[in-house]
């Protein structure tokens, strides 16, 4: 099952684009890829060991962006570091990631996995520049912390961060869940339309948030039953939580749910 | 064929097809879904006068639930799929939703789908919220009692509609005892539901009737008391028939149904008061499903 393997030859002196390059592609090494301001073939950066099979494993990465961008299916492995734009626009397959990630991790993803053991940069499962619309479907997980802006319009899909998010995560959140079992930076939630904010604590929620009281939701139990990864973050026997209705002052029908483990 | 001193006739249920759907009623406690359940599938014995035939097909045990909740699935069948995506909605509406703790879940995948909170997210009035998790979308309608969840839609399967046997007997009580018996065994078999009250009819009929705009009228030939007025089909020591419809999601089902009925009947036996099994049809001519009895005991 290892698949195709790249190993970079040295260590690279500028950023490398791998955007477009896939798991499943034949004869890989002559694939055109970004290299600085110039294009190279990959084969020029990294050795490519293996056979095809939808499984690819990058060694090692740190200036690596855009891996996985537009994955339709198949698994990236990277060991290491990636930087920004992992998995963006993808729209099935998976990702793992065994460091961190750069900005734009999962941005406007549609489908698939994206799972990251470290932490991640700014706009996570957002939207990118220019588009009025964030992730709409998938999963992303991410063990670490997440960096401002996390899930910025939002349309869907499920988001874990298993530590903290920085300031303005879920601002103008369309719908889709994100849940954060760490600390939430300031002003989380403003302009938050639907959706779901799954906490630990209302610190650092939005003004436009107001406490619905606690209440036992049959739809929790309901959840953590059809995603495991919402399972993992709220225990498999989770039945209550305090909700938080907002961001109220767009007259927004979202929430915030806060459930202690 | 004689079994146990029991007479199976060399007859057949005459079946048709149907369009069903089977749903997850979930609750706070099973007796609440129970009660959801049975008021859900009330009023549902037979499409000629209730629109749509349904009943409880099983007690779902909360570890297979959606919500890890006690539930109950029912079966709802109708004729053609634009009668049930009628029926299915307004049921839900009236009986489910309205039921305290309950929460309604789509029982099948594939086939037409229904509509559920697609169609129930509007009492919500705007408050409804949507939840899409892995690609299942599910509503959260707010109510006084906290919220209604449903999922957006359920599938649909295309059924078989009016199996049955007729339990012929020498008296009411051994005829009623029997056919308990019979529908104790037959609700266990998976993808059936008993229509009826109790899964029993005292009242089987045939098509057509003397008078105009009437589709359905008593079965006078196994009527025991009219044996001396026409044709009878009932042997002089029968004094009682009472029949049991299926309704399945396939033929198989059907049959399975048929073969554990008519085995819970044949242990009671002769010595029981039971005098033959029966099936009823209109000569083979209107339904495409044949079960022949002789050939299910085979």
């Amino acid at each position: 099952m290892t698949g195709l393997v790249l190993t970079p030859r040295e260590e690279f002196e500028a950023r490398v684009d791998l955007g477009g390059m896939l798991p499943g592609m034949a004869d890989l090494a002559k694939h055109k890829i970004g290299y600085g301001g110039s294009t190279v073939e990959l084969g020029e950066l990294f050795d490519v060991s293996g056979s095809a099979n939808g499984r690819l494993t990058i060694e090692g990465g740190g200036r690596l962006d855009r891996v996985g961008a537009r994955l339709v299916e198949g698994e990236i492995v990277v060991k290491g570091d990636v930087g920004h734009s992992l998995g963006s626009r993808m729209t099935g397959g998976a990702i793992v990631v065994d460091g961190s990630a750069g900005d734009f991790t999962a941005a406007e993803i549609s489908g698939g996995k994206v799972a990251v053991a470290g932490s991640v940069g700014a706009h996570l499962g957002a939207a990118g520049d220019g588009s009025r619309r964030g992730m709409s479907g998938g999963v992303v997980v991410v063990a670490g912390s997440a960096g401002r802006r996390a899930c910025e319009r939002l349309r869907g899909g499920v988001v874990v961060v298993g530590g903290d998010v920085a300031e303005e995560a879920a601002t103008d959140l369309i719908a889709g869940s994100l849940a954060v079992a760490g600390k939430l930076g300031a002003n989380a939630g403003r302009g938050m339309k639907r959706g779901t904010l799954f906490l630990r604590s209302a610190d650092g929620l939005a003004s436009g948030f107001h406490d619905a009281g606690d209440h036992d939701l049959v739809m929790l139990r309901v959840l953590v039953r059809r995603s495991p990864e919402l399972a993992a973050f709220l225990g498999k026997d989770v039945t209550k939580a305090r909700r938080y209705a907002g961001d109220l002052n767009i007259a927004g029908k979202g929430e915030a749910l806060i459930v202690s483990r | 064929m004689i079994l146990n001193g029991v007479e199976i006739r060399d007859s057949f249920a005459e079946a048709f097809p149907m369009v069903g759907t089977r749903l997850i009623i979930t609750a706070d406690t099973a007796k609440w879904a129970m009660i959801a359940a049975k008021t859900m599938t009330g009023f549902a014995t037979s499409v000629i006068g209730c629109g749509c035939e349904a009943g409880v097909e099983r007690e779902v045990p909360a570890e297979e639930t959606p919500d890890g909740r006690p539930g109950v699935a029912v079966l709802i069948f109708a004729m053609d799929i634009k009668g049930l995506k009628s029926i299915v909605p307004n049921r839900i509406g009236q009986c489910v939703l309205t039921s305290p703790t309950s929460a309604c879940y789509a029982g099948v995948e594939g086939g037409d789908s229904i509509s559920i909170g697609k169609a129930l997210k509007y009492f919500g009035d705007g408050w409804q919220i949507a939840k899409n998790v892995n690609g299942k979308r599910i509503w959260r309608i707010p109510v006084m009692e906290g919220e209604f969840v449903c999922d957006h839609e359920t599938g649909s399967v295309s059924g078989v509609g009016g199996g049955n046997i007729l339990i012929l007997a020498t008296s009411r009580g051994e005829a009623l005892q029997a056919a308990e018996a019979a529908a104790e065994a037959m609700s266990k078999v998976p993808g059936n539901i008993l229509p009826f009250p109790g899964g029993i009819v005292r009242s089987g009929s045939k098509v057509g009737s003397k008078y105009a705009g009437m589709f359905a009228s008593t079965n006078n030939a196994y009527c025991p008391t009219l044996r001396a007025q026409g044709q009878t089909a009932l042997p002089p020591e029968v004094a009682s028939v009472m029949e049991i419809v299926i309704d399945g999601v396939s033929e198989k089902a059907v049959s399975d149904c048929t073969r554990a009925g008519i085995e819970a009947v044949v242990a009671l036996g002769r010595a029981k008061g039971v005098v033959a099994i029966d099936a009823g049809n209109y000569g083979g001519n209107l339904g495409p499903f044949h079960f022949k009895l002789r050939e299910i005991m085979k």
